[in-house]
């Protein structure tokens, strides 16, 4: 169905003037995205204008009546969210990318992991996760410690953030001993090591959704911006990047 | 105490000229006559040890207060010199009882060298001859006199039995009338208290009411010293002036 | 209010009261320095000092999360010596607010201490007093009105600071939280019922704040008091 809608979009006559799409996608995106951004607008000739963050906090601007074309969320519960608001494009949501939630450490940190339960050592005094009732990535590490039964014993000493980079940046710093990021994020810096990887099988399904949205100006260069990002080209970028490509 | 007061070679920039003075003064009351902008208040500030001289030495009776050659230096607090500013400088927030009473406590505990306060500066004592006992108890500085502020200025002074008093243009800013009450005051601090007694004045007739001897300063040097009578002659009552051929005396001399 | 709306209230005031005692000595002695006396250099501290009132608060916050991290310059010293942490800790809400203050209380005191005639001072050295006497019964009665508002100007910015304790010492509740962070973070979760409760607190301990420093300076105009 979806297929059909943007075939029908592709061979629709092109806008004579340049579109401008606003983009609202997850921080964990950034890097990838911007990698995307100057070779889609060299072959559509619109213009794309970001803005990251934590997916609570872009849903909820959207809520609020930020202007924006597409939404590309980290989790589900946000573009459920938005959904229920009606704020969606009837038919352009699809979940796109999948990723892995990974435990980083500062790259000289010493300290072997052998499981989660490692965040319990008292040698580990913080750790950075993004505000875990909110963000979607701090969402995942609760769900995930809970089911071990270790959210308990390590919220005291967790440290929340902005967001996903935030917590990047908390680690690189050595401000924490430990934080939790997506296994994309840590592998784009050289200060932070991966110190467990959480199994696939253990962890929650982490599911990025797409969608163009109801206010949206111009509605055929969105649904043309999310056949791209579903298309060849992009998946190469996104799997260079570290992230799974669902379907 | 018949200290004298030596000032040698002192020089300091008074805008927009320079200080240059070298006099001795005698016990007494000397005036510090000149007209505005002489430099009578830095001569003033220089003694009292509230500004530096660039160069010079000042020496009070036995003691040397500053001497830039030597790098001696005494702090104001240790002067033992009494300094009453043009508008009587009395402290805003404490009462007139407390005013009076700021220096002497602190005069009789650090004496230092110096020994203990003379008796001749009791409380009593200056109280009395200032007539300052109706006013002590008002608790409101703001409601003195111009006239009466100077009078507690002075007391102030006095109650740390000072070796040398120097009163700036005390009498300035009142009217003829205050100035005529206020001026037996000052006569009878002279006669009672036997301290010398440095008077900056520019009006002639205050100088000869009260002074011995007299200063003249102009554009920072010192143009004349000696006896107030060899120095003044009568003009129009009730007014006086510098006679025209005032001769130098004493060491003195023009720079 | 709840047991944690009462924590957040009681951490606040502890906070900005004490990031306030702690820049008032060095604060009214900088500010008597800058009013009674001229060096080469004074241009550069008057610029210095005045940085935190003209940067971005996060900006300062960013700058502070540099030296006092636990691999800065100053942070890993006192890691180092004293064992002790003070990013993310409530450490870093005191030095935040205190740095964010100090300007504005400096200011002040500065007027405050520029406007004690010097003459007064003089005066009272040649009555016998040294500098540190005159200082304590001429210049700070004197100055006291003034340095009263600074002090009271500085807790209120302390109060409301965020940008740079968010940056330098996070939002992690019941450690590091004040009211100005609880709001924002309960705003970003969506619960604003919530967040116009603390947003309530705010204003009556502001008000309350304002009120008690009127009241205080007016008690102090007393006999002679210049006003």
């Amino acid at each position: 169905m979806k297929r059909l809608l943007y075939a029908l979009l592709l061979i629709a006559p092109p806008f004579t003037g340049a579109a401008e799409l606003t983009v609202h996608a997850a921080a964990s995106l950034t890097n990838a995205l911007k990698e995307l951004a100057p070779v889609y607008e060299k072959q559509s000739g619109d213009k794309l204008l970001f803005n990251f963050g934590a997916s609570s906090l872009l849903a909820r601007q959207i809520k609020e009546g930020a202007p924006a074309d597409v939404f590309f969320s980290a989790d589900e519960a946000q573009m459920d969210g938005l959904e229920k608001a009606g704020l969606l494009l009837a038919g352009t949501r699809e979940n796109l990318l999948g990723n892995t939630l990974v435990i980083a450490v500062p790259a000289d940190c010493t300290i072997i992991f052998n499981s989660a339960a490692d965040l319990i050592r008292p040698e580990i005094r913080r750790v950075a996760v993004a505000e875990p009732n909110s963000v979607p990535v701090g969402v995942y590490t609760k769900v995930y410690l809970s089911r071990l039964g270790l959210w308990e014993k390590i919220s005291p000493k967790v440290v929340p953030t902005e967001n996903v980079r935030a917590s990047l940046a908390a680690v690189e710093s050595g401000n924490v001993e430990a934080g939790t990021v997506y296994k994309t994020d840590a592998l784009i810096s050289k200060k932070v090591r991966v110190a467990w990887e959480v199994p696939a099988t253990e962890g929650p399904r982490i599911v990025y959704p797409l969608a163009a949205l109801q206010g949206s100006k111009e509605p055929g260069a969105a649904g043309r911006f999310l056949a791209f990002l579903a298309g060849p080209e992009a998946r190469g970028v996104f799997t260079g990047s570290g992230f799974a490509v669902l379907k | 105490m018949s200290s004298t007061l030596r000032l040698s070679g002192l020089r300091a920039p008074l805008a927009p000229f320079a200080l240059e003075v070298s006099a001795d003064l005698r016990a007494g009351v000397t005036a510090l006559f000149g007209p505005s902008g002489s430099g009578k208040t830095t001569l003033l500030e220089i003694v009292a040890g509230l500004r530096r001289p660039t160069e010079g030495s000042v020496r009070l009776g036995e003691r040397m207060l500053v001497d830039t050659a030597a790098h001696v230096w005494v702090p104001p607090e240790r002067r033992r010199i009494g300094y009453v500013p043009q508008d009587g400088a009395l402290f805003p927030h404490l009462s007139i009882r407390a005013n009076v009473l700021y220096g002497s406590r602190s005069a009789r505990r650090g004496g230092e060298a110096s020994g203990a306060v003379p008796a001749a500066f009791s409380f009593e004592s200056v109280v009395e001859t200032l007539e300052l006992g109706p006013l002590l108890d008002r608790p409101e500085i703001a409601s003195l006199s111009g006239g009466e502020r100077q009078r507690v200025a002075l007391a102030r002074a006095l109650l740390t039995g000072p070796e040398l008093l120097l009163l700036d243009e005390p009498l300035a800013g009142l009217d003829a009338a205050l100035k005529a009450r206020v001026l037996p005051y000052l006569a009878r601090v002279r006669d009672e208290f036997a301290v010398p007694i440095i008077f900056v004045s520019h009006h002639p007739a205050e100088v000869v009411a009260l002074c011995d001897e007299v200063l003249v300063l102009e554009a920072g040097r010192v143009l004349a010293q000696g006896a107030v009578a060899e120095l003044f002659e009568p003009a129009t009552e009730p007014s006086y002036v510098l006679r025209p051929s005032a001769p130098l005396s004493g060491p003195a001399r023009m720079i | 209010m709840t047991a944690e709306d009462w924590q957040i209230v009681v951490f606040t005031l502890g906070v900005s009261g004490l990031g306030t005692l702690l820049i008032l000595p060095p604060g009214m002695g900088l500010a008597w320095l800058l009013a009674r006396r001229d060096w080469p250099g004074k241009a550069l501290v008057e610029t210095l000092v005045a940085l935190p009132l003209v940067l971005p608060p996060v900006a300062t916050g960013l700058i502070l999360l540099r030296l006092l991290g636990r691999r800065g310059p100053l942070g890993g010293l006192v890691e180092r010596w004293l064992g002790v942490e003070i990013v993310f800790t409530w450490r870093a809400v005191v030095i935040a607010t205190a740095v964010m203050s100090f300007p504005l209380f400096v200011r002040a005191a500065r007027v405050a201490f520029e406007e004690v005639p010097v003459r007064l001072e003089q005066v009272a050295r040649t009555l016998g007093r040294t500098r540190a006497q005159v200082f304590l019964s001429i210049t700070l009665p004197l100055a006291a009105r003034g340095l009263l508002a600074g002090a009271v100007l500085a807790f209120a910015r302390a109060l409301g600071e965020f940008g740079a304790t968010v940056m330098v010492a996070g939002n992690i509740p019941g450690k590091t939280a004040t009211l100005s962070l609880s709001i924002y973070g309960l705003v970003q979760l969506g619960q604003d019922g919530a967040a116009l409760r603390l947003l309530a607190v705010s204003i009556v301990i502001a008000a309350a704040s304002l009120w008690i420093a009127e009241f205080w300076l007016r008690r102090r105009t007393g006999p002679g008091l210049i006003p």
